[in-house]
This record gives C-alpha cells, structure tokens and sequence, in this order.
C-alpha cells in the first residue's frame, strides 16, 4: 500500500515515507491515540492512516488523514477546537506551535514535525498544501450552525460548536452525565454561547432524524431536567438563572442560564422563527 | 458512565451530589476535603537533569527520585524510605503512561524498578505496563503499585495526573470522560487497585500547561521544570500539579486560560471519594534542589 495512495505524496522536499501508512478504524484508533480516539469517533470517524515522514538531520514529520463520514464532520472535528491563526489550506485551516490541522471535505488531516525548525515547518505546510490538493471533494459547514440566532445585546452570538455527542455537549456545557437528550451519531445538534465571560447564555439546537425522536429527547429532558414544567414555559433554575425548552418539528430547541424568563422565551422564539425561515 | 440516578447541572448548583462547580482547583477550591491529616507533597528540580537537547540525566534522576523518597518518608536514606513503602514480599506493578508525545521517561521507570528490586523485590514480581495493566498478571495480582505519569493538561480531564493514570484499569475508559473525567476516584475504589497504591511520581521534567484538543501535543505549551512531584497522597500530588500547571499558564499568558475542561477530579476524589486532600491549605509542599522559576 506504500506510496500507491493518491492522498499522499511518497516524498516532500526531501521528507520520505519511512512509516505507514499504518490504518485505524473505528474499533482500533484507541491503540494510536489512547482516549482521544473518542473525539474523532464521536464526530463518526471512518478511517484514519498515519504516515511518518523522515529525512537526514531534520525532525521526522506526521501525517495523519482521517475520513469522517461526511463533511459536515470534518468541520465538525476541526472547528471544535481552534485556536491559532487561521490558514489558507483546504477548507478551513490554522498552523501553530508547528502543527497544521485542516479539513476538507470529508478528510480532518493533522501535520506535525517533531521539532521546530524553519524548514520542517515550511515542509509541513508543504505537505498539508499537497495532501489538501490530492482530495477533490468538497463540502459544507453544517446547516444547523446558522439556524441559531444572532442574539441580542449584551448577549450576543461569541462562539458555536457543532456536535454529535452529549459527551462533547458536557466538555463545552455541561448537562446531565448521562445522555439525557438521545445524541447520537444520527443526531445533528449546535450548541451556541451567547454574552460575556462573565454572564452567559447557552442555546442548544438539535436535529433528531425524525420528529419522534425528537418527542422522546424532549420528554426525557422535561421529566429529568425541568422536573416536569411544561412546553416553553421558563424554569428559574438554582442559580437564579432561567431554562427554557421547546420543540419544532424534529427539532429541539434549549435555553440555559437566561438573565430572566422573557429572555428565555425570546430566545427560543428568535430559533423558532430561523427554523421557519430555514425550511 | 452510568450513574444510579440521572445527574444533571441542576443537581451541582444545588450541591446535591456534594461538590459545587468550579473552574479551578487548588488555592481557590473551598477548604472542604475531608480527610483530617495533612498531606505531604516533595518537589524535587535539578537544573541538570536534561541536557542541551533535552536529554534525560539517568543519574541525576536517580538521585532526584532518591531526595524525594528519603524526605517524604522522613528516613535517612531512600533505600530505608522505600522499605516503608514497598515489602520485599510485595508484588509491584509499576503503572506508567505510554502517550506517545509525552510518555514517562523510561529513566524514571528504570530508576523505581531499580530501587524496588533493592527492597527485595524479584525482577519477576514486578512488571512496568499502561495499556495492558488489565491483562498483566502481575498487575492483576499486585499488592502494591507504584504509580508514575508526566504532568500535563488533558483534553478530558482538565490534567493529566496521577489520579487519572488508573483510567487503564477499566474496559471502556471513555465511560469516565463526562464532565472533567469527575468520576475517576472511583476507578480507585476498584478491587484490582484499592489498598495497593503506594507511591505517586508525577514527572515534571518537561510538563505541557496548555493545549487544546484530544490528540495534539503543543510544544509552544511545554517548559523544562526538571522536576518530579511525589506523594504519597494521589490527590495531593495531583493538586500540586494542577497548581504548578495553573501558575505557568499565570506566568506565560498573564491569565490563567481556561482549560478544555477544569480539572474537577481531583477535588471530587478528595470530597466523594476521600483519596486525599485537593485543598493546598492541608497540603505540606517540601522543596528540594534547584529553585530558579519554581512558581510554587
């Protein structure tokens, strides 16, 4: 399989294949990357192949391309986590502290150099721009994200993650440890932050395939999270802050930590109408 | 994991399940652990551990593991601190953390094995393992474990410490992944490990104080501290490693920033789980060696 993939190159400025490429699954990434397999896993990783890169009197580089299951993914694992500046490769890109990670398509592909040094960086780059090229397909941001709302001030739209999991849903805003609202690989859900560092608001929006499954979520969250309130009625939760819940179709529509009741309403209200618009 | 009871966001704020929110640990945790005593933690640097190009010093390591035994078991010498630790009737697992970015330097697993063995312990007692622990016979029938692991910051759990080093213990690690890895005390509460740990090294030669995402090791976040951080008490050395992390990134970024996740776990270890004190106040830091940008 050396060298015969159309996705990688067998040799970048003078950087050779001398490992790889070593191919994971679903099943198996655990062996590579110990528990940080399960973020990928959760973004419905398809395959994943490693490959190292050497060459005399220069730090070794990794190359690692996951495919996920659709595009959407692909974002969905690249934008989970960024923080440095944006580049130029793929889709959407940033490079920092040495490492290149971009996603295009239905690839995630992360490039690293062992080392630092001005010409294993220049390769890295390099490297990802051939690999980006190499992939022909392309593919959008998830749809769900520009379902949520802009918000108003002071509680104004700063960041949205797009997600599958209610174990990723936690690591951003934490809910309940087990997985009260169904999240699933089949299940498209966006999580928004609204406001300042200091005062928050969090608007969860999730896509169940069908309305059915969305019925049961948001029984699920009303008799275990809202002790029962009823539909779009505000709860004044324990921090003196209000959670509103609602559900549209297929779709489910959560505010925590609204300043007051009206807000919540508005909130969802706002979500509400963008779902109208968006279908 | 499954829990008895669905618990939620509103049961924290409540405390219902006895520990609040918090997004930090250490000397802003509330003083509310349980445990009675005070915990002592041995910081042990030496600026002549690594080398130019980071190379470890097996000697000066040795010698480092060494001061930290003899002053945290308040014996002459490490040999008559480890017999307080170790029985040479014992069966050792030494559980190390094998990341492939930033594992635990083999010369600091080589030098417990080498004072383990001078305890009296056969060479065929003992076993140095991670991802295999739970089909290591020797582990599976250990009486003591040595617990050793590099410091840094982790996706899941807010940092990689020495409490979370037993996460190989279980089939489905990832069942302890929600909310900062909260739950890992309880990993200590199992058969295969309660009652067994007798020390925990945290290797601090080159910690990471910062990084972002499950599987990306960030050099621009790793400083040489050429130290190691041992206790007895996990929970203690953990809270003082958390601290050490949190205070670089204080130093470096001139706030500290926030982590994927806080490190919860460690203070739930020491209120649910009574392991050991998170509350530096209980905590008795014991510095040795070199002190040049020690933070602590």
């Amino acid at each position: 399989m050396k060298g015969t993939s159309d996705l990688w190159p067998n040799e970048i400025n003078g950087w050779k294949i001398t490992e790889g490429p070593v191919p994971y699954d679903s099943t198996t990434a655990y062996k590579y990357m110990n528990g940080a397999a399960e973020l990928f896993i959760a973004f419905n990783m398809r395959t994943l192949n490693v490959l190292k890169y050497e060459k005399t009197g220069q730090p070794a580089i990794t190359l690692e391309i996951f495919r996920m299951a659709a595009p959407e993914d692909a974002y969905g694992i690249f934008s989970f986590e960024n923080d440095d500046p944006r580049g130029s490769i793929g889709q959407g890109s940033e490079f920092g502290g040495g490492l290149l990670r971009f996603w295009k398509g239905s690839y995630f592909v992360s490039i690293y150099g062992d080392a630092p040094g001005a010409e294993v960086e220049k390769s890295t780059l390099r490297l990802g721009e051939q690999v980006a090229s190499t992939i022909k397909e392309r593919g959008d941001p998830p749809k769900i994200l520009n379902l949520l709302p802009a918000g108003q001030a002071p509680f104004a739209k700063t960041q949205a993650w797009f997600l599958h999991s209610h174990i990723l849903l936690n690591q951003r805003f934490f809910v309940a440890y087990d997985n009260i609202l169904n999240l699933s690989g089949d299940v498209k859900a966006a999580l928004g932050r609204y406001g300042s560092q200091k005062e928050k608001v969090q608007l969860l929006l999730i896509e169940y395939p069908s309305a059915p499954g969305a019925d049961e979520a948001f029984g699920n969250f009303k008799k275990i999270y809202l002790s029962n309130a009823g539909v779009k009625v505000p709860v004044k939760t324990e921090n003196n802050k209000w959670t509103a819940a609602e559900k549209r179709g297929n779709y489910l529509v959560i505010v925590f930590d609204a300043p007051d009741s009206q807000f919540a309403v508005k909130m969802i209200e706002l979500t509400s109408a963008r779902l109208k618009e968006g279908k | 994991m499954k829990t008895e009871k669905a618990i939620t966001r509103r049961d924290f704020i409540k405390g219902a399940a006895g520990i609040v929110l918090t997004t930090a640990i250490g000397s802003s945790l509330p003083s509310a652990g349980e445990a009675e005593t005070r915990s002592r933690v041995v910081v042990v640097r030496d600026a002549n551990v690594l080398g130019p190009q980071g190379e470890i010093n097996s000697k000066v390591l040795q010698s480092m593991l060494d001061e930290a035994v003899r002053a945290l078991t308040n014996k002459k010498d490490a040999q008559a601190g480890w017999k307080t630790l170790i029985k040479k009737s014992d069966i050792v697992g030494i559980k190390t953390n094998a990341w492939r970015q930033l594992p635990t330097p083999p010369e600091l697993e080589q030098a417990i094995k080498q004072r383990v063995i001078e305890v009296g312990v056969a060479e065929s007692n003992m076993s140095i393992d991670d991802k295999g622990v739970r089909n290591n016979p020797i582990f599976q029938s250990s009486t003591a474990i040595v617990n050793t692991r590099p410091l840094r910051t982790h996706h899941w759990a807010g940092t990689g410490t020495c409490l979370k080093n037993y996460i190989m213990f279980v089939p489905t690690p990832s069942e302890y992944h929600p909310d900062g890895c909260a739950e890992l005390g309880k990993i200590w509460t199992l058969p295969v490990v309660k009652g067994k740990n007798r020390l925990n090294i945290l290797a601090a030669l080159t910690p990471q104080f910062y990084g972002r995402g499950a599987n990306f090791f960030d050099r621009r976040y790793v400083w040489q501290y050429k130290g190691i951080i041992v206790g007895t008490d996990p929970v203690a050395v953990d809270a003082v490693g958390a601290e050490l992390l949190r205070l670089k990134r204080i130093a470096h970024f001139s706030e500290d920033m926030a982590l994927d996740v806080a490190p919860r776990h460690i203070q739930v270890a020491d209120q649910k789980y009574k392991l050991g004190n998170s509350d530096l106040k209980k905590i008795d830091i014991v510095k040795i060696g070199w002190k040049e940008d020690i933070l602590l």
